[in-house]
């Protein structure tokens, strides 16, 4: 990002920087003060619905996170830490973990996110891999295991996410018909009562008059009362942060949008396959609430560091990213799918951005185009 | 002895794996274990010497073309590397089995990375073979041989020490062959035993190794 050396007393009249090339006001501190205030909202209602673990987790990630910027760069002669990204890294990284998880989980993905994604590469607008997810998928890879130490909602009901209770639902071999959520709910899943009381109250005053019926279950998906990562969980509390972000043209709606749609369409045609349910019946709306997938499209596919940079470029990434985290969920084994995917898709960003520059017409050799 | 020195630079200056960045793939990929790391030196350095050693003793009975780079030197080399590899290969699975199944298809690649070392070590070394030429033969490609066994064992430390809590050495009396590092061994960070940790550590020995050439550099500036 165009950031003024510090040493540079006036703004130099060519100012060369790696990308991204974002010119205006907006300078990239309060760019990324402004991503970490948005995420805010669905991270306190993570503290909220588990307590002091999951703020334990979000201050050791965010701390930690803080401190490897303040060492790296004073080992630099640089102090960056007040352009707040390694706190939106902290933040995304405590954000993505389960409540339960160690401390030292949350600790070691910030310190691997901050010191070995970003700062090793150069710091931030050099790094070609999102920190936060380098560093949490540092973390699935290590200790896979603590990363699904999920807590119960408010101390009371399951203390298995919805999508991992879907798995070993699957695994037992008795699928059971109707939707997901039906399946879940076959399997004893512990829905709230409050999620209860709300449905049963919608299908007896609204959908019998129309001859149809919720499942349970849907109330809590769509608010976020599930077991879950601590910032991944709460769906419309994420999308008012993004709204904002959008509105002040900090992310791109675009970018979001496709990587939900092609998510949404390969996971409705194909997603049943797998689960021996036949085709189009991925049981698209409930896994597009679980997991990470919404806080993964609108906050950091969208990182203007890590992704291509013209709109097209961005959008081939966006459809690629949402095939690539229909098969890492649908056959893979670590995680929800949506860290591994978006890595994927930062690895291969600057191969789109060769492909999709404008071309500069008429332009003989020699000249840049 | 006159001329060039027998030191080749091969264990700090010309690391081979560090530095020169070549053998990598033994680095990353049989570096998750300590006991790993020192049987794949100790092949190679064995395989490099005899290998040095029978080249030399060639140019000594003057073949016609040895020494000189002509085709029958690089043919020679191959077979010898190929040989002595194979029967590093065959005794280690007789009489270690355990180790040679740790090294895996690596094993035989020591014949790969024993050419290149070979070539490395034996830069220059056209004057007429003589007591002389075959102990500054020697002493270079053992300097490779010894560079690329500090860097795999420097890597191996570090992969088996962070990603598994142990370091596995040999089995001496009492002692089993395993340390456990207290505290990291109840929940290592498994990351670093993939081949993507190997590669990871590979980046910042290289790293290191230049930083510490550019310390010195300024150093002597």
């Amino acid at each position: 990002m165009a950031e003024p050396h510090p040493d540079v007393a006036s703004p130099p009249a060519l100012a060369v920087s790696p990308a991204p090339h974002l010119r205006g006001l907006v300078s990239s501190a309060r760019l990324n003060w402004s991503v970490a205030c948005c995420l805010l909202p669905a991270a306190a209602w993570g503290v909220f619905l588990f307590g002091l673990p999951a703020l334990r987790v979000l201050g050791m990630a965010a701390g930690v996170s803080l401190l490897a910027e303040l060492i790296t760069s004073l080992a630099w002669g640089r102090i960056t830490v007040r352009d707040g990204s390694a706190m939106v890294t902290g933040l995304l990284v405590g954000m993505l973990m389960p409540p339960g998880v160690p401390l030292y989980v949350p600790a070691a993905a910030s310190a691997f996110g901050i010191m070995v994604v970003k700062q090793s590469f150069g710091g931030l607008g050099r790094n070609w891999m999102n920190p936060a997810l380098g560093g949490v998928v540092f973390a699935l890879f290590s200790w896979s295991d603590s990363m699904s130490r999920w807590l119960p909602v408010r101390g009371a009901g399951s203390a298995v996410a919805p999508l991992a209770a879907l798995r070993d639902a699957f695994a037992g071999g008795k699928a059971g018909s109707g939707g997901l959520l039906a399946v879940l709910g076959a399997h004893g899943y512990p829905w709230s009562a409050t999620d209860g009381r709300v449905v049963t109250w919608v299908n007896d005053h609204v959908l019998s008059l129309l001859g149809a019926s919720l499942p349970r279950g849907v109330f809590d998906m769509l608010v976020g009362t599930v077991p879950g990562g601590i910032g991944e969980i709460s769906v419309p509390l994420l999308l008012i942060g993004a709204a904002y972000l959008i509105v002040r043209r900090v992310i791109r709606w675009q970018v979001p949008v496709t990587y939900l749609v092609t998510f949404c369409v390969a996971a409705q045609l194909f997603g049943g396959l797998p689960m021996g349910r036949g085709w189009l019946a991925g049981g698209v709306l409930f896994q597009l609430f679980s997991g990470s997938l919404v806080l993964g499209a609108f906050f950091m596919a969208t990182d203007p560091v890590t992704s291509p940079l013209t709109l097209r470029g961005n959008l081939i990434l966006a459809a690629s990213l949402g095939v690539l985290t229909f098969f890492l969920r649908y056959f893979g084994t670590l995680g929800d799918g949506v860290p591994l995917a978006i890595l994927l898709g930062n690895a291969v960003a600057p191969l789109i951005d060769r492909f999709t520059q404008p071309r500069v017409r008429s332009a003989g050799k020699g000249v840049i185009g | 002895m006159n001329g060039p020195s027998t030191r080749s630079g091969g264990l700090f200056r010309n690391n081979p794996v560090a530095v020169m960045l070549v053998g990598l793939c033994p680095a990353a990929a049989v570096t998750g274990r300590v006991i790993d790391a020192l049987w794949m030196s100790a092949g190679l350095i064995l395989v490099l010497l005899l290998t040095r050693l029978s080249l030399e003793i060639l140019k000594a009975f003057s073949f016609p073309g040895s020494g000189t780079g002509h085709m029958t030197d690089w043919l020679s080399l191959l077979f010898l590397a190929s040989c002595f590899t194979a029967s590093f290969e065959l005794v280690l699975g007789a009489f270690a089995p355990d180790e040679s199944a740790g090294l895996g298809i690596y094993a035989p690649l020591i014949a790969v990375n024993c050419i290149v070392l070979d070539r490395l070590a034996g830069r220059g070394s056209q004057e007429p073979a003589g007591p002389g030429e075959i102990g500054r033969s020697l002493g270079q490609a053992s300097g490779l041989g010894a560079g690329f066994a500090l860097s795999l064992i420097v890597i191996s430390l570090i992969r088996e020490t962070l990603g598994s809590g142990t370091i596995t050495l040999f089995p001496i009396g009492s002692f089993g062959g395993t340390i456990a590092v207290g505290g990291i061994s109840l929940a290592p960070a498994r990351a670093l035993v993939y081949a993507g940790g190997g590669l990871l550590c590979l980046g910042y020995l290289a790293g290191a190794a230049r930083l510490v050439r550019r310390v010195k550099g300024a150093e002597r500036a």
